[in-house]
């Protein structure tokens, strides 16, 4: 995986964008980049990259959450910071957006400060999630969040789990499917995730893309792995 | 079908399809919004019908007007929504028209916080609305319970043409899980031509249905109200729904716990047994009724010293079990109310208090 400059994070609502952000993170941090991660989540109030604030600043990774006030807020905040970040160098900064077409509405927001910027965006999907479990499905969403975020798509990252019950077969399925969306829309296909649990059950030969290795960080409070 | 991942939330949505749902009104409030996100998307492809009520009052009376028609209707909404409701499920209620309820509950009083609460245990089970009526209450504690429970809700929202509450938490809302749907349960309702207002020529009927929940004679307001109690006596027979967690043991603990706070109770339950100390679980699914002689024989287990109720309140359901242990054994409470969730270190701390 090589990323560099200004990646976002996006996705259908619960595709696990935000796990895929913060692994990415940790994974590029550990090569030794300079990494920033900023939470744009703004439309769904659980489960969101400020949850992992910790165990990201543990690794020297810079996280951007909304003022501590309005952590737990259900409103559309978006800190003044994330806009700073943008303008500094660092070797990469994420933003990992919230769901669907409404998440992405922000980066319009930023459009300023990103316009003479290389910015990725990716999508991730999980075909086991409504709405994105064919390939029309995922185009459709692909096309509302490139409508809301004045932003194209630039690459796809599958991201098929059933959390604790994901076998290599969904995995494969994950696969298999955003192979067809990139076939049909000609992005490349970045990269897949597999939980640390699945990882050594995979057939790695099976892919021709990076599989990033997912540690869940956004647990239930009465899952001890 | 096999299994997805879906929110708690969007299960109970489509849930709500297929139990053959097709009118679903609601106003937005978090952290239940997801419902009405959901079924806007898929209501239209099933020929249903979702329309966003201008507040939760007008909320209220579309769901009395659709049932008291003899629709299957749900709404979904969290605490002050609820409270807003409570009008309209009395008059429900008291006109015995089946609905769906469904509170997703967040933190209270007031407009409180928006993470996860049991605070509306009492709103739930001892009224919320005015007169002698109670809504029969499911708690799920997870994604697959939720959706099993909201099918259900409507089979026994019809069985007994009342109003019935399904009871999550935020968390159940928010957090994902793989769930796989029973097979569609799209019976129609047994008996609406005998009561609801569907039309005379629909029916092929001579006869006036009228849905009301006024009576002004008091012998026939009395007689409704009977009417209504036998029902609730019925459903103390043959709707208890509980669970029991590691109570073949000879546990020295019984926790009362439902709903997320369960969850939480049951990791602590299994860290304890490594330790060497066994605790039982008591988690009743259905809040009203009650599973009162369950409590009393779980609590009653010679080597059970003691009875702690845990949940994510100020002490709301530990009133009930304190009335269904009768004083045989000592019982205490252990709750939080926040939004944070007690984690299983903290339950198992609390719990070697009591030995």
């Amino acid at each position: 995986m090589d990323f560099t400059g200004i990646v976002v994070v996006a996705g259908n609502y619960g595709s696990g964008k935000t796990e895929t952000a913060i692994n990415l993170a940790a994974a590029c941090r550990k090569t030794g980049m300079a990494v920033n991660i900023a939470d744009l989540d703004l439309v769904n109030p659980y489960f969101r990259t400020r949850e992992a604030r910790i165990p990201l600043e543990a690794l020297g990774i810079k996280v951007i959450l909304p003022d501590r006030q309005y952590h737990f807020a259900d409103l559309p905040i978006l800190s003044p910071a994330v806009a700073d970040i943008l303008r500094q160098q660092s070797d990469l900064t994420i933003l990992d957006a919230g769901g669907d077409d409404v998440g992405v509405t922000v980066l319009a927001a930023l459009a300023s400060v990103l316009k003479d910027k290389s910015v990725r965006m990716l999508q991730v999907i999980n075909v086991f999630r409504p709405f994105t479990n064919d390939v029309a499905g995922c185009i459709k969403i692909q096309q509302e969040i490139e409508a809301s975020a004045k932003l194209h798509i630039t690459g796809l990252v599958s991201n098929a789990n059933l959390l604790d019950e994901t076998t290599p077969e969904h995995i494969y399925r994950g696969y298999d499917l955003v192979q067809k969306v990139a076939a049909q829309t000609g992005l490349p296909v970045e990269f897949i995730t597999a939980g640390q649990k699945v990882l050594p059950l995979l057939d790695m030969h099976r892919f021709s893309c990076p599989v990033l290795p997912i540690d869940r960080k956004l647990l239930p409070p009465w899952k001890r792995i | 079908m096999a299994k997805v991942l879906m929110k708690g939330n969007e299960a109970i949505g489509e849930a709500a399809i297929r139990a053959g749902c097709k009118n679903y009104f609601a106003y937005p409030i978090t952290p239940q919004s997801e419902v009405a996100e959901y079924l806007v998307k898929r209501l239209p492809e099933e020929g249903g019908v979702f329309l966003q009520g201008e507040s939760e009052v007008a909320v209220g009376y579309m769901i009395f007007g659709a049932a008291g028609a003899g629709e299957r209707v749900m709404t979904t909404s969290s605490s002050p929504g609820i409270s807003l409701m409570s009008e309209a499920l009395s008059y429900i209620a008291a006109a015995q028209c089946p609905a769906v309820f469904v509170n997703i509950v967040r933190g209270g009083p007031g407009l409180g916080g928006i993470l996860p609460s049991q605070g509306d245990y009492f709103q739930a089970t001892k009224g919320g609305g005015h007169g002698d009526y109670h809504l029969l209450v499911m708690a799920p504690d997870g994604v697959q319970e939720a959706v099993e429970m909201t099918m259900l809700a409507f089979t026994l929202a019809e069985k007994y043409r009342g109003p019935v509450m399904i009871m999550g938490d935020g968390l159940i809302g928010q957090m994902m899980e793989p769930v796989e749907f029973p097979d569609d349960l799209k019976t129609e309702p047994t008996n609406k031509d005998d009561w609801a207002t569907n039309g005379m020529d629909t029916r092929k009927s001579k006869k006036r249905n009228l849905v009301k929940s006024l009576f002004l004679d008091p012998a026939a307001l009395n007689d409704n109200n009977l009417a209504l109690k036998a029902k609730y006596e019925q459903m103390k027979k043959e709707e208890v729904r509980f669970e029991l967690y590691n109570s073949d043991t000879d546990y020295q603990v019984l926790i009362t716990s439902y709903g997320t706070m369960s969850r939480v109770c049951r990791t602590a339950i299994d860290m304890l047994k490594e330790e060497g100390i066994e605790v039982a679980m008591l988690r009743p699914k259905t809040l009203f009724p009650f599973p009162e002689k369950a409590v009393f024989d779980a609590a009653a287990k010679d080597s059970c010293k003691a009875v702690i109720s845990i949940e994510m309140s100020m002490g709301q359901m530990v009133e009930d079990v304190e009335r269904c242990v009768k004083g045989q054994r000592p019982v205490e409470f252990y709750g939080e109310c926040g939004g944070d969730i007690p984690s299983p270190e903290k339950i198992i701390d609390i719990i070697k208090g009591l030995l």
